[in-house]
């Protein structure tokens, strides 16, 4: 090259003479080096610095000592010297080497990063480049990533001007493209050149078959993963770009004598895919299918123009094969999706619905879940589905729920049901609900049945007036249910209630009174027949956790619950006397629920004082029966009260304190603080409209940590487990930065707490510690001897939970400063030995990698 | 490892990770017990980082399930595993890590068997007599500066 270069630089400089004497030395320098570097891996490093500003003293001096104008500070200098490099170049193009090529195209593509002076220049020498035939592959895609990523508007329009000269030198270089990762780019640059509405002219067809014969997307196995994820990728990407490509025609503007683009585009598509949809042996159809899919999917237009080729072939076909159905319910559901309007879809309506029905007939489970999938989204387009056919598929939906037991299917009937149902209730109403009280009430179906049954109910539940139907059914199914069974009904009840509710919001004050009028006075028309005492609490009892929290809690503040003192002494009743467990606490969080939400006034402060009059007798009265639910009664208002900051909350919260030391109920009440502090599912939360405050963990706490500690500090021996447990409840609950904050003066109790030997205890404080010691406060450094004996102690512990938590502690402690623990090493490793052998792999996995890491501590090449 | 040296095996083919071991009801029952079993030897030695390429050595391949055998009421456990090149010099450095990892994650009783696959290593007897020998592992460990390069090796990376 170099003979060359000088033959040259005498014709160029012939004609530049101006830029002579500056540059020519250098210049020549300069070219020597990028020669060098060719060769040299090095180097090449080297002029990677160099492009990236950084003047390296020791390339300098190989070079020449002067100031070289490529990387001067002054960009117009950098420009003069990118131009003639490039003037060089377009002379001496042909002659470079593929290494001396990939040198240069680096520095140019970097350039492109450069201040805009300099690029029309960097442009022209990447043109000239461009030109060579021994380019790298998928050097000419790089380039291009670079100009759409680097270069700013104007320089597209610049390109732009390029026009039809540059769409067909991209889709000539892309042509034939095999690399995988050369082919990603090539779609993204694609997509981008659609994106950015570069005139495609009369490529369009060059660029959809330079795309399209990607499809299907079929590699050779290749062992390495790269390939095989890079597969999936390309596939997608070259989805995106035809989707990318219809969207852009679907919003071209014809004129009046024009082809459609569109249309044209779409027949070229559909021609390719659509015989492979019919063909015997469906190799291709997949593929196919999503090639369409993503066309369709892209634009209204589109999707009217595929589907109406697409489906009446299918349809067709139908009777034929299995996959021909499948892949019919495929489109129809995607298709579905798309359209606001119908027409056309009516047109083939009633076929639709026929392939349907008879899809719902088949015996593949796939089939059939698609199948209830169009069924719902053929309902919820006005007019697709007639009357007849509503009416068929109700009948449909009830032969499914009641014969079909696949898991899958049935969770889709009863969905397909649920949003049917709130569309066309009467169908639902006079056809399902008989068939299905008919089975339920027969007593003589099989479990598994008469839960579908059940389920199916409550999730059509979705109006009021199929509520009114479905709701008398449940009850009577509860009435005469076992005891051993009510868990689940009253499973069941409540989503009948809440979804209800949520449904017909609007209504909620009428189901609101509707639903406490039942239960206070709804036992008289559901009284069994041989009533004795017994039966009616069992009835009362289920009546309970019907019509609970959830019933009302879910409704909102504004909303009138109609009697609610009536209400409110009926539930305090329930809650005190009852002796079944699952009533009285419900009675409790439901009392507690209303409790929460009634205005400030004197009939809450009434009803308060009233309530709290009744537990005080009760607590106080040692021998009564009905401790617990007094206490659990307390627990629940106190915490309605601390939830809305009510004054009345400190002496109730106090009172529990007080009951920490009670020796019946101490640990219960210990227990009750996790109630207190998180967060309960179904009632007294932000979901059931519950009023409540923020931060009214950390003000509990701020209040009332000393009452706690002092109150742990002069506590019996054997209450002090209470107290800790309480505490640890309490502690566990508060956002991290309290904890960490509170460290300091809990530590000490904390660490009682590890040496207790209560084991729930342990675990809780050991969770609550094991965040913290991730960023342990300064505070730690005078405890850690006792951690440690505690922690290590711990790791031998009888239940695996506890040796679990407490490795993960030890482990955490490995990161605290080396200084601090390097004197615990030994000991730590001497201990550990022994978890490593423990009978449960995961306290064996926890062992080892805590073992590991102090084995890295303060060991060279270890942290 | 060092700038200037060139690496052995500059372009070496990557093997896809297997997942995660995944649970099952009985790990969580605390009265059964769970025999030591080889995944979870391999499990212990499959994300060793390897010296010369910030990669593992499943991801290498240097170490493999099949390779890996325990023998829980016997007390033995067997690790063979195949450098990348037959000429590696690697080799004895990579059983190192191997046997110290698993000296540090098993109960003493464990008699621990670290060797070349076999017909995979140009000096494969020497490397294992190397490993088996438990006076020369342990003033290889002395020696601060290879003790560094295991210690790196066995460092945990975060995946």
């Amino acid at each position: 090259m170099l003979c060359t270069f000088c033959e040259l630089k005498t014709k160029v400089l012939s004609r530049q003479p101006q830029l002579l004497c500056a540059c020519a030395a250098e210049f020549e320098a300069w070219l020597l080096f990028f020669r060098m570097a060719a060769d040299n891996s090095v180097l090449l490093g080297l002029v990677e610095e160099f492009v990236s500003g950084q003047v390296d003293s020791k390339a300098a001096e190989t070079v020449t000592g002067s100031a070289l104008s490529l990387t001067s500070s002054q960009p117009q200098t950098r420009g003069r010297g990118v131009q003639l490099l490039s003037q060089v170049l377009q002379e001496c193009y042909s002659s470079l080497s593929e290494k001396e090529l990939e040198v240069l195209l680096a520095f140019y593509e970097n350039r492109l990063k450069d201040h805009y002076v300099i690029i029309p220049h960097v442009l022209q020498g990447l043109k000239a480049l461009t030109e060579c035939s021994v380019l790298p592959p998928g050097s000419a895609v790089s380039i291009l990533r670079s100009i759409f990523q680097d270069l700013h508007v104007q320089v597209n329009t610049f390109l732009k001007g390029l026009g039809a000269d540059f769409i067909f030198g991209f889709v000539q270089s892309v042509d034939g493209e095999r690399d995988p990762r050369n082919l990603l780019l090539a779609f993204q640059v694609a997509r981008n050149i659609i994106h950015r509405g570069y005139g495609l002219g009369k490529f369009v067809e060059e660029l959809f078959e330079v795309m399209s014969c990607y499809f299907p997307i079929d590699f050779s196995p290749v062992s390495t993963a790269v390939f095989q994820t890079a597969s999936e990728r390309v596939e997608s990407a070259g989805l995106s770009a035809v989707s990318a490509l219809v969207s852009c025609l679907s919003r071209s503007v014809l004129s009046s004598d024009s082809e459609d683009v569109l249309q044209v585009f779409l027949s070229l598509v559909l021609k390719d895919c659509q015989h492979h949809l019919c063909e015997p042996d469906l190799k291709l159809v997949w593929p196919s299918a999503k090639l369409l899919q993503a066309a369709a999917g892209a634009s209204y237009r589109a999707s009217l123009i595929v589907s109406a080729a697409v489906i009446p072939a299918l349809l067709e076909q139908y009777n034929n094969r299995t996959q021909v159905r499948s892949l019919l319910m495929y489109f129809s559901l995607c298709l579905l999706h798309k359209h606001t309007e119908d027409s056309v879809l009516v047109a083939f309506q009633q076929s639709l619905c026929s392939v349907v029905f008879s899809a719902l007939t088949e015996s593949s489970a796939g089939l059939q879940v698609t199948a209830t999938g169009v069924l719902t989204a053929l309902g919820q387009q006005p007019g697709l589905l007639a009357q007849t056919d509503v009416e068929k598929a109700v009948d449909h939906l009830t032969r499914l729920i009641l014969e079909e037991d696949d898991t899958k299917v049935s969770l889709a009937v009863v969905e397909c049901s649920g949003s049917l149902a709130h569309l066309h209730p009467k169908a639902f109403i006079s056809r399902l609900i008989p068939r299905l009280k008919e089975e339920i009430l027969s007593g003589q179906s099989d479990a598994a049945v008469r839960q579908r049954c059940v389920t199916a109910l409550a999730s059509v539940s979705s109006l009021p007036s199929v509520v009114q139907e479905s709701a008398p059914i449940l009850l009577q199914v509860l009435a005469s249910a076992h005891t051993g069974t009510h868990s689940f009904y009253s499973k069941i009840s409540f989503l009948i209630i809440f979804s209800t509710l949520l449904f017909s919001y609007r209504s909620a004050s009428r189901m609101a009174s509707q639903a406490v009028s039942l239960f206070l006075d709804g036992d008289v028309s559901f009284l069994p027949e041989n009533a004795f005492p017994s039966q009616i609490q069992l009835l009362q009892r289920k009546k309970q956790h019907l019509w609970d929290s959830s019933c009302h809690s879910f409704t909102s503040r504004q909303v009138e619950i109609p009697e609610i003192d009536r209400l409110l002494v009926q539930l305090e009743d329930l809650s005190c006397t009852c002796p079944h467990l699952f009533s009285y606490t419900s009675a409790a969080k439901c009392f507690a629920g209303l409790v929460n939400k009634r205005p400030a006034g004197e009939a809450l402060d009434a009803v308060l004082e009233r309530v709290m009059k009744r537990i005080s007798v009760e607590l106080e009265n040692v021998s009564s029966a009905q401790r617990t639910q007094a206490f659990t009664l307390l627990l629940w208002v106190s915490k309605a009260l601390l939830l809305r900051y009510h004054p009345l909350s400190t002496a109730l919260t106090d009172k529990l304190f007080a009951l920490l030391s009670d020796p019946a109920l101490g640990s219960q009440v210990a227990d009750g603080f996790c109630v207190l502090m998180s967060d309960s599912l179904d009632v007294l939360n932000r979901n059931c409209h519950a009023d409540v405050r923020i931060m009214y963990r950390q003000r509990f706490f701020a209040e009332n940590s000393t009452k706690l500690i002092q109150g742990f500090n002069s506590a019996e021996q054997e209450e002090k487990s209470c107290y800790l447990k309480a505490l640890s409840h309490i502690v566990s609950n508060l956002p991290r930065q309290i904890q960490l904050t509170e460290l300091p003066a809990l530590l000490p109790l904390l660490l009682e707490a590890l040496s207790c030997a209560d084991q729930a205890v342990q675990l809780s404080t050991l969770s609550c510690l094991q965040p913290v010691l991730l960023e342990p406060p300064a505070a730690i450094r005078n405890q850690l001897e006792a951690l440690f004996s505690r922690l290590l102690a711990l790791t031998t512990s009888p239940v695996m939970k506890v040796r679990i938590a407490s490795l993960q502690c030890v482990h955490a402690l490995s990161r605290l400063p080396e200084h601090m623990v390097l004197p615990f090493r030994a000991r730590v490793l001497k201990a550990l030995a022994v978890p490593l052998d423990d009978k449960k792999r995961l306290v064996r996995i926890k062992a080892m990698v805590a073992r590991g890491e102090w084995f890295l501590l303060g060991s060279p090449g270890g942290k | 490892m060092s700038g200037g040296t060139r690496l052995e095996n500059a372009n070496p083919l990557i093997f896809q990770r297997s997942g995660e071991r995944l649970l099952t009801a009985t790990d969580e029952d605390e009265d059964l017990a769970d025999p030591i079993d080889d995944r979870e030897i391999f499990d212990l030695i499959r994300s060793i980082s390897d010296p010369e390429h910030p990669l593992s050595l499943e991801e290498l391949n240097v170490v493999e399930q099949m390779r890996v055998n325990v023998n829980d009421e016997e007390s033995t456990v067997s690790v063979e595993f195949t450098p990348t090149i037959p000429h590696c010099s690697m080799a004895t450095l990579i059983g190192l890590s191997i046997k110290v990892k698993l000296l540090r994650s098993l109960p003493d009783r464990f008699k621990i068997d670290v060797h070349i696959t076999p017909g995979t290593h140009a000096s494969e007897d020497a490397v294992n007599k190397q490993l088996a020998d438990k006076e020369r592992v342990a003033a290889a460990l002395e020696n601060s500066q290879l003790l560094e390069v295991v210690n790196q090796c066995l460092s945990t990376r975060t995946m």
